[in-house]
C-alpha cells in the first residue's frame, strides 16, 4: 500500500513538472511574441514619422503660398519667394486649426538663408500638446536646399539668395 | 483481475488527458493564428490606404504630371471616392476606414475597379496658382467625347499631350471620340462617362436603345454623363446618370464652371473626371477656400477693409522708399495709384468675391455668386500683366 502510494506521488510530481515546463515554455513564447510586437510597432511608428516628414516636405516645397512664380509661366523649381514668406506665418497661424493643421500636422517649418547672410524664418510651429512644458522637444527633420528670391532687395534686378528648408515633425 | 481493470482505467485516463491537453494547445495556437490573420488583413488594408495617400500626395504636388500606378494587387477590390461637406473620402470598399482629406481637391469617379490607376495633376489658376487639382481615374473608366467641339478637341489634346512622370508609353487614358452614341462599345470597361460638349443630353431623355442593349449587363450607375452648355465664363455643367431607360439629372441647379479657360482647364476637366455633381462642388469649395487664404498672403488680412498687407504692402513700400528709381512712379500707378483697376483694388475686389462666394456656398450647390471670381481674377491678371509687361515692375505673382 505504501509502495503504491509512493508510486502515485511520483507520477503526480512528474505530471506537475511536465505541466510546469510546458507553461514556462508558453510564457517564454508569449514574452518573446509581445516583445517582438512591441519592437515592430515602435519601428512602424518611426517609419510613419519619417514618411510623414517626407510627405510634409514635398507639400511645403510646392505650396503656392511660398513658391516663386512669374505670371502664367510655370513656377520656378525649388524657389521660395521671400516677399511671401515674411507674411505667410501670420496666415498659417490665423487659419491653423481650420486649414493648415491638416496639411502640416504637428511640425515645425523653418526657412534658413545661408548666403549671402544668415537669416531664418519660422513659418509654422505646432508642437504636440504633450510637449507643452518641455524645453527640448525632439524633431524628426528633413532638409531641402532652396533658392530664395527677394525682389525687394535687388534694386532693378531680382535678388536671389541660397538657403534650405527644414521640415521637422514632432514624433 | 481487479488490477487489470484499474490499469485499463489509468491508460484510458492518460489518453483522455493527452487528448484534452492536445486539443487545448491546438485551440490556443489556432486562436493566435486566426487573430494574426485578422490583424494582418487589417494592417494590409491600412497599408494600402497609407500608400494610396502617399501616392496621391506625390501625384498632386507634381504639377502637370500624369502618372500610372499599378494596382493589380487590388484587382479584387473596389476603390471608392466621395466628397461631402468639404471632405473627400477614399478607400477600399467594405474594408478599413477611408482616408479623409479636407484640403486637396481629388476629382474621381465614385468607384474604380482596375489594375491600373491613372492620376493627373493640373494647377488651378485664378489668376495665380491656387492649388493643384488631382484627377484620378483608371484604364477601365472610359471617357466618350461626343461630337466635334471645343471641349472634345481640347480634352483630346490635353490627355494625349503626355508629360509622364514615369513610363511615357504606359500612360493610357481611356478616351474615345464618337459622332454618334451608337458607336459606344462598353467592352471590358467598368464605367462609361459621356462628355457632351454641346449640351445635347437633357433630363428624362431616353437612352439610345442600341446603347441600352449593349449596356444591359452593366449597372445603371456605371453609365454617366456630363453635359456642358455655353462657353467662357458662362459655361455650365449638368451631371447625369442612367436610370433604367432615361437620363436622370443629378444637380438641381446648373453648375457654373469658374475658370479663366486656356489649355488644361482644370475647372472644366474637374467636371469631366468627377463621378457626380457632389464630388465636383465639394472639391471646388476647397479651392475657393484656399484662394481666400492666398489672397491674404498676397494682400493681407485687412485687404477687404482697404488696408493693404502681405506682399502687396512690401511692393508699395519698396517703390515709396525708392523715389530715385526710374520706374517708381509708373509701378506705383499700376500697384495703387491708378484710379481704376490698379492691383490693390483688383485684389480687394477679388477677396470680396471669394467671401461672397463662400458665404453663399451650400453643401449641394455652387452659388452663382462664385462666377464673379472670373471677372475679379481677370482684373488682377490685367493689373499684374501691366506691372510685368508695361512697367517692368515687381509683380504680385
Amino acid at each position: 500500500m505504501r509502495l503504491r502510494n509512493k508510486k502515485g506521488q511520483l507520477h503526480l510530481t512528474e505530471t506537475i513538472a511536465v505541466l510546469f515546463i510546458f507553461f514556462v515554455l508558453i510564457v517564454f513564447g508569449l514574452i518573446f511574441y509581445f516583445k517582438y510586437q512591441q519592437y515592430s510597432l515602435k519601428e512602424e511608428q518611426e517609419q510613419l514619422v519619417i514618411s510623414n516628414a517626407i510627405r510634409t516636405t514635398s507639400k511645403v516645397l510646392f505650396l503656392p503660398e511660398l513658391q516663386c512664380s512669374k505670371g502664367a509661366a510655370e513656377p520656378e523649381d525649388n524657389c521660395i519667394d521671400l516677399m511671401k514668406v515674411r507674411h505667410v506665418a501670420e496666415v498659417f497661424d490665423r487659419h491653423l486649426t481650420d486649414y493648415y493643421y491638416p496639411i502640416f500636422g504637428y511640425s515645425k517649418i523653418v526657412i534658413n538663408q545661408i548666403y549671402p547672410e544668415q537669416k531664418e524664418w519660422v513659418i509654422y510651429d505646432h508642437p504636440k500638446p504633450i510637449y507643452a512644458n518641455e524645453t527640448i522637444i525632439p524633431l524628426e527633420s528633413t532638409y531641402f536646399t532652396l533658392t530664395l528670391k527677394d525682389e525687394s532687395l535687388g534694386g532693378e534686378n531680382i535678388h536671389y539668395s541660397f538657403g534650405y528648408i527644414q521640415v521637422g515633425v514632432y514624433p | 483481475m481487479i488490477r487489470s481493470k484499474k490499469a485499463q482505467v489509468e491508460v484510458t485516463f492518460n489518453w483522455v488527458y493527452i487528448l484534452i491537453a492536445g486539443a487545448v494547445i491546438l485551440l490556443f495556437f489556432a486562436g493566435i493564428i486566426v487573430k494574426q490573420k485578422v490583424a494582418s488583413e487589417e494592417s494590409l488594408d491600412q497599408e494600402v490606404i497609407r500608400i494610396m495617400e502617399n501616392i496621391f500626395t506625390a501625384a498632386q504636388v507634381s504639377e502637370n504630371t500624369k502618372t500610372t500606378i499599378d494596382i493589380s494587387g487590388l484587382r479584387d477590390y473596389t476603390l471608392y471616392f466621395s466628397c461631402e461637406e468639404g471632405v473627400s473620402k477614399y478607400g477600399l470598399s467594405g474594408k478599413s476606414l477611408p482616408v479623409e482629406d479636407s484640403i486637396n481637391p481629388i476629382f474621381a469617379p465614385n468607384e474604380i475597379k482596375a489594375t491600373q490607376l491613372l492620376t493627373w495633376s493640373v494647377p488651378y489658376k485664378l489668376p495665380f496658382k491656387v492649388i493643384d487639382f488631382l484627377f484620378v481615374t483608371s484604364t477601365t473608366n472610359k471617357y466618350v467625347l461626343w461630337g466635334n467641339n471645343e471641349i472634345s478637341a481640347g480634352f483630346i489634346h490635353s490627355v494625349s499631350n503626355v508629360s509622364a512622370a514615369n513610363d511615357k508609353s504606359k500612360i493610357n487614358f481611356n478616351v474615345v471620340q464618337v459622332q454618334d452614341l451608337a458607336e459606344i462599345q462598353p467592352a471590358q470597361n467598368v464605367q462609361i462617362r459621356i462628355i457632351d460638349g454641346e449640351g445635347r443630353i437633357k433630363e428624362g431623355d431616353p437612352i439610345l436603345p442600341l446603347l441600352m442593349e449593349r449596356m444591359k449587363n452593366i449597372p445603371d450607375k456605371s453609365l454617366t454623363a456630363v453635359s456642358f452648355q455655353g462657353g467662357g465664363s458662362s459655361r455650365i455643367a449638368n451631371f447625369f446618370v442612367k436610370e433604367k431607360e432615361v437620363w436622370k439629372k443629378l444637380n438641381k441647379e446648373p453648375i457654373r464652371i469658374v475658370s479663366l479657360g486656356g489649355d488644361n482647364d482644370a475647372a472644366l476637366y474637374g467636371a469631366i473626371f468627377s463621378g457626380d455633381d457632389q464630388i465636383y462642388i465639394c472639391n471646388m469649395k476647397k479651392s475657393f477656400t484656399r484662394l481666400g487664404y492666398l489672397n491674404e498672403v498676397y494682400g493681407g488680412e485687412e485687404l477687404t477693409a482697404g488696408k493693404e498687407g502681405g506682399k502687396l504692402r512690401e511692393m508699395i513700400a519698396y517703390y515709396k522708399n525708392r523715389p530715385e528709381l526710374t520706374l517708381t512712379s509708373e509701378c506705383l500707378n499700376y500697384i495703387t495709384l491708378n484710379p481704376q483697376d490698379n492691383l490693390q483694388t483688383s485684389l480687394q475686389s477679388h477677396q470680396n468675391k471669394v467671401a461672397e462666394c463662400l458665404t453663399r456656398f451650400t453643401a449641394k450647390e455652387l452659388p452663382p455668386e462664385c462666377i464673379g471670381l472670373v471677372d475679379s481674377a481677370l482684373k488682377v491678371k490685367t493689373a499684374n500683366d501691366n506691372l510685368a509687361e508695361r512697367g517692368d515692375c515687381i509683380t504680385l505673382y
